[in-house]
């Protein structure tokens, strides 16, 4: 059975030659490739060479289209093909014309390398990048000393940064990405990315702002962090929230005392006399319709309608018209705001 | 059945996209079209020159049946060792450009000679008709040794899969028969063993490539009703063979995740055990021929280089 080869690197700029770099990267992440694998499918892919640079994490990788590792002779020139991958970037050397699946080929391998990033790398930042971000979000330092840290850190000085605070109470500051999403205040991020492929981080994110702002972002990701949840039965909701997506909720962070709120009190009580209340007042809020919730629930219809019917006597008010699902909403936030003060 | 083992992440995710153009099971009914297919990417003369490296001559042996493709590093003057290479295919695929340019890559920087054989194919021609062909012209090749311009001394047999399994049967051939000396007997990912009930066969049934029901149609076309029976000629699958002492050298590779993991290590150890010299490599993850469909990924540049390594050694001893 020799020789009967698929060669990836004849792919032309079909469509298949598209969906079969997709196959590529996805088989890749799939099945747990490093860092390495990822650069050498962008080479031999692209047909030229591909290299992965992070100065902060000290990454520096680069492989020739024949999928064999070179050290970089070359510098990097400014019109390479890139895209960035958290604080990486990852290019190719492409000097001619761009190659039929150069665009599909850059996105889908950043994309693959800034989850092994995140996985690998990001867990355990080095001690002197704690500290740098420290500085460089803190309000009171000296704003030359954090432009120094942004640097250090290998954040694009003009471009907008965001912060994100991980449950485990550790602090990041990632480059707000080209691809950042369409409304424009929501990076595009490592973190989310993780959370969305089912590595379930938990972190607030603050919004994306000039290096100088970051104090601020920092303390919106702190804020946003509060109203994330585990998702679980005992405490469903999201594990992700983006502080720009809270809106005037964020206003609620600032009730003293969340947890003496009648409500909050009622909701708690009810919660120990049905394990499933939790979880479904979360679902039936948070869907447009109660057909929806019960999909979302795996649950019956019916047996959902029973539910609420019984989920309205332990609360004394409806979940079933818009002002008792406010107040569902707002009691369930302000529960969440008093779990994670 | 027990899992299987996991296939190396990049050879996973090249198998993800060439499974759509090459399924692991292959039936009889298939064989005409897979052999019209696209699959297999024909190989040009350029290709085979190297850039200049060697001359390539097609030589028809009208009496033997045979033809010959022969590849001689350009300019060689003196005698120069010499690859006799048995093309893989499952014997019922392929042609003696098949797998061809692998063996200059590995003959290059030892200036070695390449000739491969064309022969007869299964299931028009069964066994022993494929065998005889290789083995006619091994003799051929060794008689003709000053007018090629090799060394009759320095003459190794290799071949991937179908054709590994045909490079060990020479090896026993000319051993029983009072044939050619042979200095080694590369076996790449061979295909050794009609029975194809290994736990190996078993364990990697519909994954990767070359599955069992492959294999099963592979050698039924070459034996029809005798594959996996009590009378199966050693010339047909050196598995079956009683005596595996006094053979050449070998080099043996296979990846762990294919159907003929099993075969080719108790391949290994039955030469060793018969006092025999083997260098053995299974590659962890690796799917059968790996090495020639992903020669980019890390594990196929390691195998090859493995080869590389085993022919110095072989060469300069």
């Amino acid at each position: 059975m020799k020789d009967l080869a698929v060669r990836l690197a004849a792919l032309d700029a079909d469509a298949s030659a598209a969906v079969q770099v997709i196959a590529y990267f996805d088989g890749l992440a799939e099945a747990g490739a490093g860092l390495q694998s990822i650069v050498r499918g962008a080479a031999v892919l692209a047909g030229c060479p591909a290299r992965l640079d992070d100065p902060t994490r000290r990454v520096h990788i680069r492989v020739l289209p024949d999928g064999t590792s070179a050290t970089d002779p070359d510098q990097v020139e400014n019109h390479w093909p890139h895209a960035t991958a958290g604080s990486a970037t990852l290019r190719l050397e492409r000097n001619g014309p761009p190659g039929p699946v150069d665009p599909m080929v850059l996105e889908r391998a950043a994309t693959a390398a800034r989850t092994v990033l995140d996985r690998t790398r990001g867990r355990a930042p080095a001690a002197d990048e704690i500290a740098l971000i420290e500085l460089l979000t803190d309000a009171a330092a000296p704003p030359d000393a954090r432009q120094r840290a942004a640097r250090h850190l290998g954040l694009p000085p003009d471009a907008p940064a965001f912060a994100v605070v991980l449950h485990t109470g550790s602090v990041r500051v990632h480059a707000a990405t080209e691809n950042a999403n369409s409304s424009g205040h929501q990076p595009s991020n490592g973190m989310a990315n993780t959370a969305s492929t089912g590595h379930p981080h938990r972190a607030g994110i603050g919004p994306a702002v000039p290096i100088l702002e970051l104090p601020a972002s920092h303390r919106a990701a702190r804020t946003a962090l509060r109203f994330t949840a585990a998702g679980t039965d005992d405490d469903p909701g999201e594990p992700v929230i983006h502080y720009a997506d809270l809106g005037a909720l964020a206003a609620l962070a600032t009730i003293p005392d969340p947890g003496a709120v009648p409500d909050v009190i009622t909701l708690d009580h009810a919660a120990t006399t049905a394990a499933w209340l939790l979880p479904t007042l979360h679902a039936v809020s948070t869907t447009i319709s109660l057909r929806a919730a019960a999909a979302k629930l795996r649950l019956h219809h019916s047996t959902l309608q029973d539910r609420v019917i019984h989920a309205e006597n332990l609360l004394g008010w409806s979940v079933r018209n818009p002002h008792g699902l406010l107040r569902t909403q707002l009691a369930l936030t302000l529960r969440s705001l008093r779990r994670n003060p | 059945m027990t899992t299987a083992p996991p296939f190396d992440p990049e050879l996973a995710a090249a198998l993800a996209v060439i499974s759509e153009q090459l399924p692991p099971a292959l039936t009889p009914e298939m064989i005409p079209l897979i052999r019209k297919g696209t699959p297999l990417a024909p190989i040009s003369d350029d290709e085979l020159r190297r850039g200049g490296a060697f001359e390539i001559e097609e030589r028809t042996l009208d009496d033997l049946g045979i033809s010959l493709l022969i590849c001689r590093p350009t300019g060689s003057t003196g005698h120069t060792g010499c690859i006799y290479h048995t093309h893989g295919g499952g014997m019922i695929l392929g042609d003696k450009r098949t797998g061809v340019p692998g063996m200059l890559e590995l003959a290059e920087p030892f200036g070695l000679t390449v000739i491969s054989v064309e022969y007869r194919l299964a299931p028009e021609t069964p066994h022993p008709g494929p065998v005889d062909d290789c083995y006619a012209g091994l003799v051929w090749t060794a008689k003709n040794a000053a007018e090629l311009g090799i060394d009759p001394d320095r003459l190794i047999v290799a071949g991937g899969s179908a054709g590994g399994g045909l490079a060990a049967a020479l090896a026993l051939m000319a051993r029983d028969l009072g044939g050619p000396s042979l200095l080694g007997q590369m076996l790449i990912c061979p295909m050794l063993d009609d029975r194809n009930n290994t736990p190996s066969a078993l364990q990697m049934a519909g994954l990767g490539i070359w599955d069992r029901t492959a294999n099963q149609t592979g050698w039924g076309a070459l034996l029809g009703d005798a594959a996996g029976g009590p009378d199966v000629s050693p010339y047909a699958a050196p598995a079956r063979a009683a005596d595996l002492a006094n053979l050449p050298p070998a080099f043996i590779d296979v990846g762990s995740a294919e159907t003929f993991r099993d075969e080719d290590v108790a391949y290994a150890s039955r030469i060793w055990q018969a006092g025999g010299q083997a260098e053995l490599h299974v590659w962890p993850g690796g799917f059968h021929g790996f090495d020639t469909m992903v020669p980019s990924a890390a594990l196929a540049q390691d195998a090859r280089q493995a080869r590389v390594r085993w022919l110095n050694r072989l060469l300069s001893a």
